[in-house]
């Protein structure tokens, strides 16, 4: 027990209750609003018309028809892709400037600019690094023989312009963190196991990657949540487009609610994927607590 | 870690260099088309020979009102910086001092607010602003910046105040100081390097955002994130302009980058890399 008693946790307690109130206020009230709009027909077009009581009519049509099933399909799929590399390269990457050299400590200072950029501009440049004709990764590209690809105006390559953005942008993340784990790890399981003849890869393997464990999980939670999230560089490149190859659900719902003005259905979709995320978060704590159990 | 051979440096320092110069490579981009001439935009035989012009710059501050909106990222980007760091500071010692065993779970309830995705929310707070005539006002993005500021704050904060010594705080009761006292007198001056640390998450976060800056704000209230997305949807593309307000933009956080360093890592993973 601390030197904090009865009478001072009590008052402890009112330091928490501006942290919750302002929560409440700013986060529950918002989301209990959103609750309400769910279940109602409300066009905000139209803000004449009645807002009738329409049951679970908006959650059958998000869940049952093709374009929110579809968004969630993108969403997973750029998951998996961007997710994918961020964590090989990030994690290569990491094993490369925590070697002791001279300057690999500004080569990862460096490294780390991109997730310091606004995700607008981070589109923005890759819209012009992608521009049809004029772009500069058709040009480089086209000096080694290769002919122009449509980056962001062929269902075929959107989704995948959108992959090496994200990847440019959050790689870092995963090297930062990595790197921060690798350092603060002890040295001689290493040489002890280098001694005992293991190449380095065997090394890697056994000895290094079980120690990164916690903290790799920690990452890839975080990661994927963001993942889940993930607007702003596709409404820079894409729209969503063409068509509704590159229509995240975070997308899907603007579009329902801002293009259609489907607030009601907007908002279903908005709860259904609340639901997928607070899964997501369950087994994020699940694994934050048994590592710390571990620790 | 273990000693490498020569052979093996040239080898990480060749490997690293390709991978920097291609990370490195749009960063570059915004800095040189912000400079160039509209002739060579798209010209990559021109990097190198194109002559700098400042002209970009001088269009989106007479052409634009780009000052404008650089003084609207300003203000809500300080004001809910502000909001957040005294109100959570607050919130994060409780959590930090107080001994219960449902602590921790009050802990992570507050860290499970950033994992909402924005866009869930955006409908319920037009709808919201709208109908108190707080659309398109800084207020009404101070206000939801602070929310999603919120549990980065109180969970970084609580790590700072972890690590005073709480036989500072023991030894000040003592004295007969009240636990308001032990707090402003003694922790928080102790804390004050992490809310600075807070302070300046706050910042980049805020400066960066763009969702709710789009949705929130119209042509009164816009942010400079919201502008520069502007120049590409209004009449011709002009790159020039876009990629010099996009340069203006990421300034803080490189300076971020190049000071903080070791912070980014402790409040970007949430404390969970030591």
């Amino acid at each position: 027990m601390g030197y904090v008693n009865r009478r001072n946790r009590t008052i402890a307690g009112v330091f928490l209750l501006p942290t919750v109130a302002v929560l409440f206020l700013t986060t529950i009230y918002p989301m209990l609003y959103a609750l309400y709009l769910s279940f109602r027909n409300y066009d905000l077009a139209k803000p004449f018309i009645p807002r009738i009581f329409v049951g679970f009519a908006n959650f059958q049509e998000v869940l049952t028809s093709g374009p929110f099933m579809h968004s969630m399909l993108i969403t997973f799929k750029l998951m998996a892709v961007t997710l994918t590399f961020q964590f090989v390269i990030g994690v290569g990457l990491a094993l490369l400037v925590t070697q002791r050299l001279p300057g690999m400590a500004a080569i990862r200072t460096l490294l780390l600019i991109p997730m310091m950029i606004s995700p607008v501009i981070v589109g923005l440049v890759w819209l012009f690094i992608y521009f049809p004709e004029l772009g500069y990764l058709n040009y480089f590209i086209s000096l080694i023989g290769i002919n122009p690809v449509p980056w962001i105006t062929s269902t075929q390559w959107a989704l995948t312009a959108i992959a090496i953005a994200d990847i440019w942008q959050w790689t870092p993340f995963v090297m930062m963190g990595t790197a921060a784990a690798l350092q603060s790890l002890s040295p001689e399981p290493y040489e002890a196991a280098l001694i005992d003849g293991n190449s380095r890869i065997d090394v890697f393997l056994y000895v290094t990657l079980p120690q990164l464990k916690p903290v790799l999980i920690s990452l890839l939670f975080l990661r994927a949540i963001d993942a889940f999230k993930i607007y702003d560089i596709i409404f820079v490149l894409t729209k969503g487009g063409p068509g509704d190859a590159t229509e995240t659900i975070a997308l899907y719902i603007y579009r329902q609610s801002f293009t259609f003005w489907r607030m009601g259905v907007g908002a279903a979709a908005s709860f259904v994927s609340l639901i997928i995320i607070s899964v997501l978060i369950t087994l994020f704590f699940k694994s934050m607590q048994k590592s710390a159990v571990a620790r | 870690m273990n000693k490498i051979s020569t052979r093996q440096a040239t080898l990480v320092y060749i490997v690293t260099g390709i991978i920097l110069i291609i990370f490195m490579i749009p960063i570059y981009l915004i800095l040189a088309s912000s400079l160039k001439p509209s002739a060579d935009m798209f010209s990559p035989s021109a990097d190198g020979l194109f002559t700098p012009t400042l002209q970009h710059y001088v269009d989106l501050f007479t052409l634009r009102p780009f000052h404008w909106n650089i003084i609207n990222s300003l203000v809500v980007t300080l004001g809910s910086t502000l909001f957040s760091v005294t109100v959570r500071s607050l919130g994060a010692f409780a959590l930090s001092r107080i001994r219960h065993p449902r602590i921790n779970d009050a802990a992570f309830w507050i860290l499970s607010m950033r994992m909402f995705p924005p866009i869930a929310v955006v409908v319920p707070y037009y709808i919201i602003f709208k109908s108190v005539g707080l659309l398109d006002t800084p207020l009404a993005l101070i206000i939801v910046y602070s929310t999603a500021n919120i549990p980065l704050t109180v969970w970084l904060m609580k790590g700072f105040f972890d690590e005073v010594p709480e036989a500072l705080e023991e030894a000040a009761q003592v004295d007969g100081y009240g636990i308001v006292e032990i707090f402003y007198r003694i922790t928080l001056p102790l804390a004050a390097p992490g809310l600075a640390v807070c302070a300046v998450f706050c910042f980049i976060f805020s400066w960066n955002e763009f969702l709710f800056a789009l949705m929130l704000t119209g042509s009164s209230a816009q942010t400079a994130t919201v502008a520069v997305m502007s120049f590409w949807s209004s009449d011709a593309v002009q790159w020039g302009r876009i990629m010099a307000g996009s340069f203006i933009i990421l300034i803080p956080g490189v300076i971020f980058v190049l000071t903080c360093q070791k912070w980014l890592v402790k409040g970007l993973t949430l404390g969970s890399v030591k």
